[in-house]
């Protein structure tokens, strides 16, 4: 009946978004395999980050070789950030997503070194769920798996950034290495 | 051949909530968008249907001309208000915040100011009421480039948007500046645009907050008033100071130039006076951003970038002695530079009939 209304959503594609994602195979164990951060420039992400790798040295015989910060919270990791962490990594822990672009282009950044081979495991505070599903939804990858950690980080102390990181280690460590699976 | 329309009234009704159920309204009923109104919109610009106005690489989307003219429509614009809203989504789109703007905690609005005789064609408010609402052309320019956002990008609230919050009015702030009774050359020759040029400039803010002040002659009195209002510990967020503006009702720009004080003489008295005792940060608990940005140590704490980071510009009535200051989203200062308005050759032979300088 309404055929001549016109759809206002209907635009061309930018960037490279890709139709359908499988992601990278899982490793049996972490162990001797080498680890990439990749931070974002929001408070305590760094400190997180660099505690995750800490633990999963400690407790899983993994060795961090490399640790980049981006420094746009909205966009993806510029190209070269990412060619650097696949060539020099065989997993990678992003974060943390705690704001609405962040935790959107976090989840992106997950998605596209699962692509380019690396398995990743992305955090974000579980006040930004919606905005990483959404972004998982738009990447080709609906039912991405992420860390949540609760909401804010922003205000933790040194000690609560450890306490949080502590907390969610093992849900990191597992989604290294179970083998994961998109929803259909 | 066209079937007879029995009901009109119950068919538009139907036909915004066929708008509704596709999700394509910001909450408030949309006009429904044809081919035929998107060509009657293109016919007033001199740009492109199929020109990309916005691109958001992250999210895949981008946003062709005749796409937002559809928005546009929706909104409730006449074709004739189109070129503006291209004007003002450009100059949007000139902030340095804007990338990270749609997703934001913050949820900034856009503040469009219009400059020119546009504003008497459309009748575009810059006098009583000027913040709306009431008036067409102001309500529907500033309501299409949120409608553009949501359907051009996708970006929906509770979705991909996540303001905290958000704020009054994020999608129907769109100004005339009252030129006839500002002392001042208009707010778009700040921004590079020559008096007399339709031209639009655009700033996204995190809110507005009135300073009525109708009690002093004192020109250094009401700065000082502004000044306070300025130097809010609540909008400092830390990470290179906080920032701010005023649209100044005619009275108070009036009475500040009547004083003797030009626009850039109110921008530098503001900076210098809205200060903070860094001990009143600390005691906010945002001492540790005051350090970062500008050295710890005692003394006043500069709230504002600089003077020439505070935009300034007149609007409202000249009937009671009141100001509104803004605040800019994202730390970054207005961009500094207006977009003019790219009518169609069409429009500008049509205008100068108008104006007379052609005979009819």
């Amino acid at each position: 009946m309404f055929d001549s209304i016109i759809d206002p959503t209907v635009g061309p594609p930018a960037g490279s978004v890709p139709g359908q994602v499988v992601l990278a195979p899982r490793p049996d164990s972490l162990s001797g395999l080498r680890l990439g951060l990749l931070a974002n420039i929001k408070r305590n992400a760094e400190p997180f980050l660099n505690e995750v790798g800490r633990l999963l040295g400690e407790r899983y015989g993994v060795q961090t070789v490399l640790a980049r910060k981006k420094a746009d919270i909205t966009a993806t990791a510029p190209q070269q950030m990412l060619d650097d962490l696949c060539a020099g990594c065989d997993i990678v822990v992003v974060g943390v997503g705690d704001c609405g672009s962040c935790s959107a282009s976090a989840v992106a950044d997950g998605i596209l070194l699962e692509q380019a081979g690396v398995p990743a495991v992305v955090i974000c505070t579980d006040a930004f769920k919606v905005s990483a599903d959404a972004m998982a939804d738009l990447r080709g990858a609906p039912g991405y798996r992420y860390v949540t950690t609760p909401h804010p980080v922003a205000n933790l102390t040194p000690d609560g950034v450890r306490d949080r990181a502590a907390a969610a280690i093992g849900d990191i460590a597992g989604l290294l290495t179970r083998q994961a699976s998109l929803a259909a | 051949m066209t079937t007879p329309v029995t009901d009109p009234a119950g068919q538009a009704k139907a036909a915004i909530e066929y708008c509704y159920e596709h999700g394509w309204t910001d909450g408030l009923p949309v006009v429904p968008a044809t081919q035929a109104d998107v060509d009657a919109c293109l016919a007033m610009t001199a740009r492109g249907g199929a020109e990309i106005i916005g691109s958001l690489d992250h999210i895949g989307r981008s946003i062709t001309v005749a796409q937002a003219a559809a928005n546009a429509v929706m909104a409730g614009c006449k074709p004739e208000y189109f070129p503006v809203v291209l004007a003002a989504w450009d100059a949007v789109n000139l902030e340095r915040s804007v990338r990270g703007a749609w997703q934001s905690t913050s949820g900034p609005a856009p503040l469009i100011v219009v400059n020119g005789p546009v504003r008497g064609r459309l009748g575009i408010n810059c006098a009583g009421g000027v913040f709306g609402p009431g008036f067409r052309a102001n309500a529907t320019i500033a309501r299409a480039i949120g409608l553009i956002v949501r359907n051009g990008y996708g970006i929906r609230p509770q979705q991909l948007e996540q303001a905290t919050q958000g704020l009054p009015g994020r999608w129907s702030l769109c100004l005339g500046e009252n030129e006839e009774l500002s002392p001042w050359e208009p707010f778009a020759a700040v921004g590079g645009v020559p008096a007399g040029t339709d031209a639009v400039s655009a700033m996204l803010i995190r809110t507005c907050e009135y300073v009525d002040n109708r009690a002093t002659s004192s020109a250094e009195a009401v700065l000082a008033d502004f000044a306070d209002t300025l130097a809010r510990l609540g909008a400092y967020v830390g990470g290179a100071h906080s920032s701010g503006g005023l649209v100044l009702g005619p009275e108070h720009a009036q009475l500040l130039a009547g004083a003797g004080y030009s626009r850039a003489g109110v921008q530098q008295w503001l900076f210098t006076h809205a200060v903070r005792d860094r001990a009143d940060l600390a005691a906010a608990g945002k001492g540790e951003h005051a350090a970062a940005d500008g050295g710890a140590g005692g003394g006043p704490f500069p709230m504002l970038p600089s003077a020439a980071a505070i935009p300034i510009l007149v609007a409202g009535a000249a009937n009671a002695a009141m100001s509104m200051v803004f605040r800019p989203f994202g730390w970054a200062p207005w961009s500094g530079r207006s977009v003019p308005v790219a009518w169609s050759q069409a429009c500008r032979d049509a205008q100068r009939r108008d104006d007379g300088e052609v005979p009819q």
